[in-house]
């Protein structure tokens, strides 16, 4: 019997930047396109203001894990940079890295920026965006989260037309004018992250 | 019809409650089992068809509320956290020796690795302390498949049964297949001909006893097909229970030569010992994979000659979850490593809400013990809530924080002991909780203790339920026979700093039991609108009421 290779994601930010509702999408399109996924989450106090982390498992067998070992996830989508480099340890050596330069500074002892950058451009594969910049280029506040999800796409086996299905009705309840804004901020991150030739 | 959908474990546990056909769900919301709750819930509340969804004021009242409507001859779920159950405790312990008469299934969501509380007790021992029926899923599908045989077995055995959940599972996000749902069937009141089996008197509570320790054998043969023991060439074995269970069968996905271990999984509690023993001739060494307290381990290590290895023997750390990282290391297999950042990471922890009441409501009375003098002596004792975030920099503002409702009775017993000021802070929904029988002790022992209520209307930090004590806390205050003279209500906002500071300042000083209620809506609420129908309502009925008097001649 051969071994079998499951795939991991780490998602991470900070209470309230909506890590756990960009990890049910991950979660939904990958189920949608036929694989086995687990999603686990910390709810509770992490809520208030602290770390925030999500992990989503998938494989084409039926999984039980619902937590990632260090080393050993393919993708880390980090909506805050500081937020992103407590994770890196989770990356697989050949793993990616799709970060927000955006800082959610307001904490004691958060390091020079410059420092965090310089540690997340030595991570091997990292992408970084300035959602900050993005979100006003796109006249939407709450861009950077979708978008960076339109980048890790590019490193995710999931068929486009399910990623516009999934996003569309997750934000159905709020109206036309939202889902138009996130698709839009999707495809702003797919665009800066060339489609890999096996996707 | 079924369906399938993605479910959080305890919404699994939820929704299987509902197909089971329950006429009512009960519980108190805390961290990691509140949205097993929320789920049947939501799912009674569009069902519209005469079934009971209630928070209750405390986990005791959550599962006396559950133990009447299984009285009544309906099935029943009842949800609390591990802790809460040592609040139920009584009730559940008792309801051994009433046994049930509807299916009254309690789902218990332990927390090891304390992410969101205050200890990591293993609620299967408090099972098998009431002599009661565990059963222990390890997949979000196995939270319903087993609650739905929960009530099964509940009803065959007439006994209470425990669903076990720990946080990983709880908040496990996975594909769920539903089955029909049935409709709740009545088997009718307990018949008055049994009724004294529900009379525990001494009398009758001998006789349930030896009733309750006969059906053991029953129960052991009722769960026997959910305890296994699968052979393997190897004289190394692995005993498998929970998320155990699940991080070894992930793990030999990865390392199929771990399928050659013998196991032995088990589901369910109480385990069959010769089923154990059985396991345990085919081995040499085991190791034993559990959640929590090492009970298997003890279990098998004071029968079997073989090694048995775990937490007590160092081959997994003693305290904390497990983690598909731990099973590894103690299966001699090479970890896996990661690059960590090259730069110090400072823990970002959680911290109060920009804006919110609480933090003014610390800060007045911070201050108010300054200007007294009073900051070095005085000791503050916290209670359980988002305002237990005040023990942490920069506020260090509590000085005790132990359980629910702790802070009223600890500010008494200081107080008696002759600590001054001895100061209590709680919040609306713990007051109700158990803060209430604290206080009326407080006036009757005429303690010289000052009591802050954090009424911010709803539970705050579980994701806003209602509170219980909702526009009652003034109320409930004078009926613990607090004078008006010793009640203050006050609104944490910094433009009435000054205003509170003097009045914390005033309570602090006078004799006997004063309680100081600083009311503001939790802000996550309001911007919800959680509240905003309930205070529309409010303000209608108001409004109506002015009206009829004005008419009246």
């Amino acid at each position: 019997m051969s071994a079998l290779r499951i795939h991991g994601i780490v998602l991470s930010g900070v209470g309230g930047q909506g890590v756990l509702s960009l990890a049910q999408i991950v979660l939904e399109a990958l189920r949608r396109s036929g694989f086995h996924a687990l999603q686990s989450e910390i709810h509770g106090m992490s809520q208030r203001g602290g770390s925030v982390q999500a992990q989503v498992c998938f494989a084409e067998v039926p999984l039980t894990s619902p937590i990632l070992d260090e080393g050993s996830a393919d993708l880390l989508i980090a909506l805050e940079p500081l937020e992103a480099l407590r994770h890196v340890a989770m990356l697989r050596p050949d793993g990616h890295l799709v970060a927000s330069e955006e800082p959610s500074a307001d904490m004691a002892g958060y390091p020079p920026l410059e420092d965090i950058y310089r540690a997340l451009k030595a991570v091997r594969g990292a992408c970084l965006l300035d959602t900050e910049d993005l979100a006003r280029r796109l006249r939407h506040p709450q861009a950077g989260g979708m978008a960076l999800l339109g980048m890790a796409s590019r490193h995710l086996p999931v068929p486009e037309a399910v990623w516009q299905a999934v996003i569309t009705e997750r934000f159905a309840a709020k109206g036309e004018r939202v889902i138009t804004k996130n698709l839009e901020a999707f495809a702003a991150g797919q665009g800066l992250v060339p489609a890999r030739a096996e996707a | 019809m079924a369906q399938s959908t993605l479910a959080l474990g305890v919404e699994a546990v939820g929704c299987a409650g509902f197909d089971a056909g329950i006429k009512g769900a009960f519980g108190y919301p805390g961290t990691p089992s509140t949205e097993g709750f929320e789920c049947v819930e939501a799912l009674i509340h569009a069902a519209a068809d005469g079934r009971v969804a209630q928070w209750a004021a405390n986990e005791k009242v959550a599962y006396d509320l559950a133990l009447g409507v299984s009285f009544a001859g309906f099935r029943t779920l009842v949800t609390m956290k591990h802790v809460g159950l040592n609040v139920a405790l009584d009730a559940y312990a008792n309801s051994a020796l009433t046994g049930v008469h509807g299916g009254l299934v309690l789902l218990v969501a332990d927390d090891p690795g304390m992410h969101s509380s205050q200890n990591e007790q293993d609620s299967r021992s408090l099972a098998s302390f009431a002599w009661l029926p565990c059963l222990e899923p390890s997949t979000v599908q196995e939270c319903y498949d087993f609650t739905l045989r929960a009530f099964d077995l509940s009803e065959a055995l007439q006994v209470p049964v425990m669903v076990r959940l720990v946080t990983r599972l709880a908040h496990c996000r996975a594909p769920l297949d539903r089955r029909e749902a049935l409709a709740p069937t009545g088997l009718g009141p307990v018949p008055a001909a049994q009724a004294q089996d529900w009379v525990l008197i001494p009398s009758n509570a001998r006789r349930r006893y030896e009733d309750l320790l006969a059906k053991q054998p029953r129960l052991l043969a009722a769960l026997a097909d959910l305890n296994r023991s699968v052979p393997g060439p190897s004289r190394r074995g692995v005993a498998l229970a929970g998320m155990g269970r699940a991080y070894f069968h992930q793990l030999a996905l990865e390392h199929p030569e771990l399928r050659d271990l013998p196991r032995l999984e088990l589901a369910a509690q109480p385990v069959d010992p010769d089923l154990e023993a059985a396991f345990l001739a085919t081995v040499d060494e085991v190791l034993v994979f559990e959640e929590d307290y090492p009970l298997v381990e003890t279990r098998l290590g004071l029968r079997a000659r073989v090694k048995v290895h775990g937490r007590m023997d160092g081959a997994l750390p003693r305290v904390g979850e497990l983690s598909p990282r731990l099973l590894k290391a103690a299966l001699g297999l090479a970890p896996s490593m990661g690059t960590p950042a090259e730069l110090d990471l400072p823990v970002r922890a959680p911290r109060f809400c920009d804006g919110c009441g609480h933090v003014d409501a610390f800060e007045a009375l911070q201050e108010a013990l300054g200007n007294l003098g009073a900051t070095a002596q005085a000791r503050v004792f916290g209670d359980i809530g988002c305002y237990t975030l005040a023990a942490q920099e920069p506020l260090s503002a509590l000085h005790a924080v132990v359980e629910m409702g702790a802070s009223i009775s600890m500010a008494v017993g200081a107080a008696l002991a002759g600590l001054h000021p001895a100061v209590a802070v709680i919040g609306d929904s713990t007051f109700g909780h158990s803060g209430l029988p604290a206080l009326l002790t407080a006036m009757d022992a005429g303690a010289d203790v000052t009591i802050l209520i954090l009424d911010n209307r709803v539970v705050g930090m579980t994701g806003q339920q209602p509170s219980q004590a909702l526009d009652q806390v003034e109320r409930m205050v004078l009926g613990m026979g607090i004078p008006e003279a010793s009640l203050q209500v006050l609104t944490p906002l910094p433009r009435h700093h000054e205003a509170n500071v003097k009045a914390v300042a005033a309570a602090l000083q006078q004799p006997g039991p004063s309680v100081l209620v600083f009311r503001r809506e939790c802000i996550q609420s309001l911007r919800r609108g959680v509240l905003r129908e309930h205070d529309r309502n409010e303000k209608a009925e108001r409004a109506s009421a002015c009206c009829t008097l004005e008419v009246q001649p």
